[in-house]
């Protein structure tokens, strides 16, 4: 009896999380005349492609999806290099010292975004990058940076000391220990933070919205939220979900098969704040 | 670090690539001998500047001009000139809307023109656009076309155009049908268009937004007269709903198809009438205005500056002068419909046989004032426009609003005055904002807290299917915000949305709410939308409290014969508090800077119901262009965060936990 009302309660949670991001895919799916139809018709009658296709071929969706790669691609290989650097550094000191740094830097990993766009503007600014990937990636770089110090510095703390020995025996410099042994050994790790850093990126807004003011340098969010038309009667429904669907599927995928992975790094990683 | 000088080596040339490879990316390339004068202004449809340039080039060989196509959007190009300014590249040739003229000479990004442009060449020009070029009394650019508001009204219907509002009110009711005919069609879209139209009911009534001594004078009878009168206008049905939606295209469309009796509009609508069904039908006359008072057009227009701080301003005069004269005017009057600002193009013969009705616009011109010459003017107009637009879509009373935007427009001119701690306690905006905040902060955390902490018990029970169940929470949390406020957005339309579909099938409400469009429904809209997104997050964290919970200890208090209920209050919610403590930081530090989900969502609207402190900053920043004060605020802010979640922290911490320390 009790089962039965906890698998109740159950589905309702699914149903919950889930319910938007169906609503979502169905409303992409719906030709328009079904999208705007009262009542709300709740399966489509017709499945139809035409609102995806006219994401791609109306509007420059194409491209903001490349621009949102290149971002969120360079920002997450700079985040690994830098973060790598510094957690092979932390790992040489002592625990106590090295917890203390990092706690540091994680009580500035904290701070909403919104409250970093004034800063990071009036820097980049000063040195042109306003409109530049090069800009936004540095940006998304220094906000994550703290996250990814965090999940390396464990993974290479969880690697034994005589490793280092062995290493230093066979004539490797210290870039070599961390290039050639201490990273492919963390290669999971490496991963995982790769993925959620991305992510973050992928899904990150307001700085976006700030360093790449021009149309043409749109990360996806910020074109999606773009895309309303002059008046009430235009916006083009239909074609936002599609957009909404298009770049949210890929997040969905990548969660699914890193679920676990994902938990854990999420929750090492906002524990230790 | 020892033994480290391959790495050092290595590191010191990869450094140098990254930064030679981002010098390259920044050196602009320029090379040319001639002159090379920059302008933007929009798309060139029909070629008018194409040939004003060409026929200048012929006449200077030396000087180049390049027209850069903008984009249509007026903000748009304002920012693309003032980020010029601001990057120390200022472009040459300014061609600026008649409303930056004073921000633009205020903040010194202009060169004054009076030794180039002395009184009795600027007496050839229409007196108004002289007067709304200049500022303290320096003139600061030249007018190249004019614009001004004014009527039009359908001749074949009406005998006698009105000049007066009962006269119009009388009309209105006598001849208008809705919804075949309607009275009249405006900008009601909440934009600068809008303010644009209630100045001239403002002015009509007689009433002014700042006198001669800059003082506001927004909480007036007049104010309110012409407030009420523009909301009698909606819901009198004399003019349709679907203005509140309109810009000057939409209006333009819709008098064109014949539904309506008036339509106030700029003059480049007259061509276009004029090449349609309504040909020879449509007249115009100045705006209509209260009996006893005068009748007043908003004057708008463009006209040509110089900027500061470039290396050739003769050159640039040179071709200010060409682009200003008859024959350029002319010119672009021709091929693109521009109004000139000449005084003699008026009498012109060619002129006079393409617009005859340019007899009647003249008038109107001379009667046009405009807007409030001030170097805060876009805020200005931001703040009017927000409450005139609350006014018609009926969430604001007229008198509410007259004391909302008096004291938000005096609160603003007076704080810029004061030092930036005294103006926080004039500052309306802020007070609002911080309010709104603190509301959504209170409402939509505690129940994040509560719901996450359900679901990670419902999660944590023994069942079938948990990793399915865990997928699904995880997924709100991963997916884009900004995205998903769109998706919130669709949900709570009106009518299509699904949540008032859902609700009325299930018989909670009898007909369609307005969620996004009254304040109250907004925020509850953001609340629900934040609380959705961001309990996963919590549940995630309760999640790995619950499972460090030792099994035993659970066992043996069930075996002692204590309840769910007693094991949640002994066991549990002890043992998760840690958990709690940081879960709740995290979610008072985020939901107070939130920013993402209500810009896209409801853009702080409407009337400003849902705009908190991070949506504030960001406008005062990027669209008021006050970098100091948003920068300030920003600190406050920070700290006030960091101090709230020192306190949570000493009050959460338990007894033992300070001892184990």
């Amino acid at each position: 009896m009790k089962k039965i009302l906890l698998y109740i309660l159950m589905g309702l949670v699914i149903l919950y999380c889930l319910f938007p991001f169906f609503w979502t895919i169905l409303t992409a799916l719906k030709p328009s005349d079904e999208v705007f139809s009262l009542p709300v018709i709740y399966l489509p009658k017709t499945l139809s492609l035409e609102n995806s296709e006219n994401v791609f071929s109306k509007r420059p969706f194409g491209r903001y999806i490349l621009n949102s790669l290149i971002v969120a691609g360079g920002a997450t290989a700079l985040t690994l290099w830098v973060a790598s650097l510094i957690a092979f550094h932390l790992r040489s000191l002592d625990l106590k010292k090295a917890t203390r740094i990092q706690r540091g830097l994680l009580i500035g990993a904290i701070i909403p975004p919104a409250l970093l766009a004034i800063p990071f503007f009036v820097v980049l600014a000063k040195l042109m990058l306003v409109n530049h990937y090069f800009g936004l990636i540095l940006a998304y770089a220094a906000l994550n940076l703290p996250f990814a110090v965090w999940m390396l510095h464990a993974a290479f703390r969880q690697l034994p000391k005589e490793l280092d020995e062995a290493a230093l025996m066979d004539g490797f410099s210290p870039m070599g220990r961390l290039f050639k042994i201490f990273m492919p050994l963390s290669r999971p790790t490496l991963s995982i933070t790769g993925v959620l850093v991305f992510i973050f990126c992928w899904n990150e807004f307001i700085l976006a919205l700030t360093l790449m003011p021009s149309q043409l340098k749109y990360t996806v969010p910020v074109g999606i939220s773009m895309l309303s038309g002059a008046s009430v009667y235009e916006i083009p429904w239909g074609e936002i979900n599609a957009a909404v669907t298009l770049t949210t599927i890929p997040v969905i995928l990548i969660i699914a098969v890193l679920q676990r992975w994902v938990i854990e790094g999420l929750t090492t990683g906002a524990m230790k704040g | 670090m020892k033994g480290g000088n391959d790495y050092m080596k290595g590191e010191k040339k990869r450094i140098g690539l990254i930064v030679t490879l981002f010098i390259l990316l920044c050196i602009p390339v320029s090379a040319s001998s001639k002159v090379v004068l920059r302008m933007i202004g929009p798309e060139d449809i029909g070629g008018a500047w194409a040939e004003v340039i060409r026929i200048f080039h012929e006449r200077q060989p030396d000087i180049k001009i390049n027209y850069i196509s903008g984009p249509w959007s007026t903000d748009e190009r304002q920012n693309m000139y003032i980020r010029s300014f601001l990057s120390g590249d200022p472009l040459e040739l300014v061609y600026m809307d008649v409303i930056w003229t004073a921000n633009f000479a205020q903040r010194g990004w202009l060169l004054p023109l009076d030794s180039w442009f002395p009184q009795e060449e600027q007496e050839k020009f229409l007196p108004r656009d002289i007067e709304a070029s200049h500022y303290k009394k320096r003139i600061y650019r030249v007018p190249v076309r004019s614009d001004v508001g004014m009527l039009y009204y359908r001749k074949d219907l009406i005998s006698e155009p009105p000049k007066t509002w009962e006269e119009f009110e009388h009309l209105c009711r006598r001849s208008s049908s809705p919804p075949e005919l309607y009275g009249i069609v405006f900008q009601g879209m909440q934009y600068e268009g809008l303010v644009c139209n209630y100045l001239e009911y403002l002015w009509g009534a007689g009433g002014t937004v700042l006198d001669e001594k800059e003082n506001v004078c927004l909480e007036t009878r007049e104010n309110i007269e012409a407030l009420r009168f523009m909301k009698k206008i909606i819901e009198e049905d004399w003019a349709p709903r679907s203005v509140l939606t309109f810009q000057e295209q939409h209006s333009l469309e819709f008098f064109e198809k014949g539904k309506a009796l008036f339509m106030r509009n700029w003059p480049y609508a007259w061509k276009r009438l004029n090449h349609s069904p309504l040909k020879g039908k449509v007249g115009i006359v100045p705006f209509i205005r209260k009996t006893g008072q005068r009748s007043a057009g908003t004057l708008g227009g463009w006209g040509l500056g110089i900027g500061r701080g470039i290396k050739h301003p003769e050159a640039v005069w040179k071709f200010i002068e060409f682009a200003t004269s008859d024959s350029a005017q002319k010119i672009l009057h021709m091929q693109r419909g521009a109004v000139p600002t000449r005084k003699s193009l008026f009498e012109d013969t060619d002129i006079q046989r393409e617009s005859p009705h340019y007899k009647e616009l003249y008038e109107v011109l001379l009667g046009s004032r405009p807007r409030p010459v001030h170097p805060d003017y876009a805020r200005v107009s931001a703040i009017l426009q927000k409450h005139v637009s609350a006014v018609l879509v009926g969430i604001e009373r007229p008198p509410d609003a007259a004391l909302a935007m008096d004291r938000s427009v005096s609160s603003y001119i007076q704080g810029k005055k004061l030092n930036w701690f005294r103006r926080l306690a004039v500052d309306y905006d802020l007070h609002k904002t911080v309010k709104n905040t603190f509301l959504f902060t209170i409402l939509s955390v505690p129940f994040e807290l509560f719901l996450g902490l359900c679901f990670a018990l419902i999660l944590n029970a023994p069942l079938r299917g948990r990793a399915m169940n865990r997928l699904s929470v995880l997924i709100p949390w991963a997916l884009p915000t900004a995205v998903m406020a769109v998706a919130w957005q669709w949900m709570f339309n009106n009518p299509f949305g699904v949540i008032n579909d859902v609700l009325m099938r299930i018989g909670l409400i009898q007909e369609p709410l307005n969620w996004l469009s009254s304040p109250q429904g907004a925020m509850f809209a953001a609340v629900f939308a934040d609380i959705w997104k961001t309990t996963p997050f919590v549940t995630i964290i309760l999640l790995a409290g619950l499972q460090s919970i030792p099994k035993d200890l659970t066992e043996s208090l069930s075996l002692d014969g204590a309840g769910f209920p007693k094991r949640l209050l002994h066991l549990i919610l002890p043992m998760l508090i840690p958990f709690i403590r940081i879960a709740l930081i995290f979610r008072v530090i985020h939901a107070a800077g939130i920013f993402d989900l209500i810009w896209v969502l409801t853009k702080g609207g409407p009337a400003d119901s849902t705009r908190t402190l991070s949506l504030y900053i960001y406008d005062l920043a990027f669209r008021y262009d006050e970098l100091g004060y948003g920068f300030f605020l920003t600190s406050l802010f920070l700290v006030t965060l960091i101090l709230t979640s020192v306190v949570i922290i000493k009050t959460m911490t338990l007894r033992y936990e300070k001892v184990s320390k």
